[in-house]
């Protein structure tokens, strides 16, 4: 890829570092760009739920629960008996003589033992007053994920209930005071349990792993062995027609899959192939597809004839030259092959939609797609599922980018 | 070593040309089952009304009377074109940059190509649920980054207004598979070219217009006819976007979402046929036109224009 000096943007004079530093940068940006909706899926899906609608959004899925004292008890609306409610559950009675918006307050009651009241009797109020207020400070009381302030009487200003799975940082007896972190709740790394056995579906992810396997392993099997052989047959006959039929075989390349689709439907339908993962498997046997029979062709042509020659003196039959001879030398491009199918199948959505009817039948693609459905509005578990779908994708391609790279770079077209 | 061996090596024997075909074989079937001989059918189908459990019927052109008269069959070709009018010029001018920001010789550009080429791989249901949640209009991350800048954020998928510009914006994280194709493409222009050019005095600008693009543009022009092709195919993405609906109000129903409604959900098989062949139709044509006006706009080597 990378053999010579880049031409482009400087052959002779030495490249402008000021130009080069801008290009650097931007390059370096836009790759930024494009990693964020990954690495927002997978911080998604380490979230607890409350963390996800967030303005601004949380990048960690790591996040502080404080203490948000909410001290100040106000007055709400003048009125005979008016019933002041603390945010944090404090409750003041007062009651008041007028109807106005302004009123004297007759009586007072507290209720909470934390709460220090601001008015007494004969002084009036208006709305919005602050009537009683709490402590900012207190002592931390552990209970479980159930942390309890109190006072230092022991009566209660706060409680804070704590995802269950998350740490609690202060111990019984810790003085806390306002906005103290608490707790924090950690990566949520149960979602993802969570997702793959969800409760709504009648399937697991296993189910559909298990099948996304089967079908592409049956599937590479398939079209690594036919289009080896047809390319082999392409590359190294003689035959009419073989250049005429070459090109139409590059021409399919362009019938849209639509126009074909519904007839073979018919046909496997009428095999009785329907919801089996035959007719995701089967026709792979035939050829492979253009792309993949092209791409062996073009490697198969690399390989000097003096080898079949060779062989043929050597008692081989055509078969036994393929298969002995031939094909070990055409392993790069297998894996080639091997990666971009496995790609193609893994990410293959129409086919199994309309092949695959009961669900304990469906692969990835498809789960995923019935899971969206059920499980729309929990980001959380829609980020780990598609997780679950992209990272053996990202393994293999992160393993086989070389073979990606070198095959859309030799055939000239994209998975 | 220009010539094709084979025909060098080899006598054409009929026993040689017999092998051929045993090799070729499977294609040969397979193109019988399920390319030509569904072609065929589908062809036929486009002509008869059948619903899989009634005897086919032969109804001449009605599919196609029908169609013209179908006013969703209208909208899902107009958000067909609309769709692949913005995605493929736009595909492909971001992935020629791309290309040419990425063909340097930078340390770390064998991770910023990875890093770039990556999104492409991961096209299908995944990473349409991952835009689902970015274009998310009150906690998605683009619409949290539009308001940074100030701007109030579209409803995107929830708008009809906006769900189309929705599914191209997306499609833009996918220019990586292209890019690679380019990347090679610029890897191949002649540094004498580039060596020429600059002592005629000529700058960036110049050397871009006058020697980048008219030595890429075969492969350009390639890859418009797939990217055309393929954008024309659009379904997985709006399926699983609008749980296959092509909502809202039929903003995102393509044309191939069309032709599935109809062949398997309402199993009218002529109909989804026609529509069908409809849609090779428009790829046809444009593919056509595109190999017409090529001859204006393609360079092949040896006459370059200055």
């Amino acid at each position: 890829m990378e053999q010579q000096q880049n031409s482009f943007w400087a052959s002779k004079k030495k490249q402008d570092k000021m130009v080069s530093l801008v290009l650097y940068l931007i390059a370096w940006t836009g790759a930024l760009i494009f990693v964020i909706p990954l690495v927002w899926m997978v911080s998604t899906s380490l979230k607890y739920p409350t963390d996800i609608f967030t303005t601004p959004p949380k990048w960690l899925p790591i996040s502080n629960i404080q203490w948000k004292a909410d001290s100040t008890v106000r007055s709400q609306q003048a009125g005979y008996v008016k019933l002041a409610k603390g945010a944090n559950g404090t409750q003041v009675i007062y009651l008041m003589s007028s109807t106005k918006r302004t009123a004297k307050v007759v009586d007072t009651m507290k209720l909470s033992g934390a709460a220090k009241l601001n008015v007494e009797k004969g002084v009036y109020v208006k709305e919005g007053d602050i009537v009683a207020e709490l402590p900012k400070t207190g002592v931390a009381r552990v209970n479980g994920n159930i942390i309890m302030i109190t006072d230092k009487d022991g009566n209660i200003i706060d409680t804070i209930e704590t995802p269950p799975n998350s740490k609690i940082k202060v111990n019984t007896g810790d003085r806390v005071n306002e906005n103290d972190r608490v707790a924090v709740i950690p990566p949520q790394w149960h979602n993802y349990m969570e997702a793959w056995s969800p409760k709504a579906l009648s399937e697991t992810f296993t189910t559909y792993l298990l099948n996304t396997i089967f079908i592409t392993v049956c599937g590479l099997l398939g079209t690594m062995l036919s289009s080896a052989f047809v390319a082999y047959g392409f590359s190294r006959f003689k035959f009419p027609y073989r250049d005429q039929l070459f090109l139409v075989m590059v021409s399919t390349m362009m019938i849209p899959a639509q126009v074909t689709m519904i007839p073979t439907f018919i046909l496997f339908k009428y095999i009785g192939w329907i919801d089996t993962f035959a007719p995701l498997i089967v026709p792979t046997f035939f050829g492979g597809g253009a792309f993949n029979i092209f791409l062996m062709r073009q490697f198969f042509m690399t390989i000097p004839y003096e080898l079949d020659d060779a062989a043929k003196i050597d008692g081989c039959n055509y078969f036994q030259i393929f298969w002995l001879i031939l094909m070990p030398l055409v392993k790069p491009a297998l894996v080639t092959i091997a990666i971009f199918g496995f790609v193609y199948n893994w990410n293959d959505f129409m086919n199994p939609l309309i092949y695959l009817n009961s669900s304990s039948k469906y692969t990835l693609a498809l789960g995923l797609q019935t899971f969206t459905t059920m499980y729309g509005s929990y980001y959380h578990l829609m980020m780990a599922a598609s997780t679950i779908v992209l990272l053996p994708i990202l393994i293999v391609f992160f393993f086989g980018q070389k073979y990606f790279i070198e095959g859309v770079a030799t055939s000239g077209l994209k998975g | 070593m220009s010539t094709n061996p084979a025909s060098v090596r080899h006598k054409t024997g009929s026993h040689e040309a017999a092998w051929g075909y045993v090799f070729i074989s499977p294609w040969i079937l397979g193109m019988i089952l399920f390319v030509g001989g569904p072609i065929i059918a589908s062809l036929v189908l486009a002509f008869c009304k059948w619903d899989l459990l009634t005897p086919i019927q032969f109804v001449g052109l009605d599919n196609f009377a029908q169609m013209f008269g179908d006013k969703k069959f209208w909208i899902s070709l107009g958000n067909t074109f609309y769709y692949t009018i913005f995605a493929v010029p736009l595909g492909i001018v971001g992935s020629i940059l791309v290309a040419l920001l990425m063909n340097q010789e930078w340390k770390s550009v064998r991770l910023l190509r990875t890093i770039y080429y990556l999104p492409s791989v991961t096209a299908g249901v995944a990473s349409a649920i991952i835009w689902m949640w970015l274009f998310n209009p009150d906690f998605g991350l683009i619409n949290y980054g539009l308001s940074m800048m100030g701007i109030k954020g579209p409803l995107w998928l929830a708008d009809e207004a906006w769900s189309k510009p929705a599914l191209v914006v997306m499609s833009l994280w996918g220019v990586g598979g292209n890019m690679i194709i380019y990347l090679a493409g610029l890897q191949g222009v002649p540094r004498q070219l580039y060596e020429a050019a600059e002592i005629d005095g000529a700058g960036l600008w110049h050397k871009f217009r006058h020697v980048t693009i008219p030595m890429l543009t075969p492969v350009i022009f390639f890859n418009l006819i797939m990217s055309i092709v393929w954008s024309f195919q659009i379904f997985t993405q709006v399926y699983t976007m609008t749980g296959g609906q092509g909502g809202p109000a039929d903003s995102t129903l393509v044309l191939v979402l069309y032709i599935y409604h109809f062949a398997f959900k309402y199993h009218h098989m002529g109909y989804a046929c026609a529509l069908a062949w409809a849609l090779f139709l428009v790829i046809m044509i444009f593919t056509f036109m595109q190999f017409k006006i090529a001859g204006g706009w393609v360079h092949y080597e040896g006459e370059l224009k200055k």
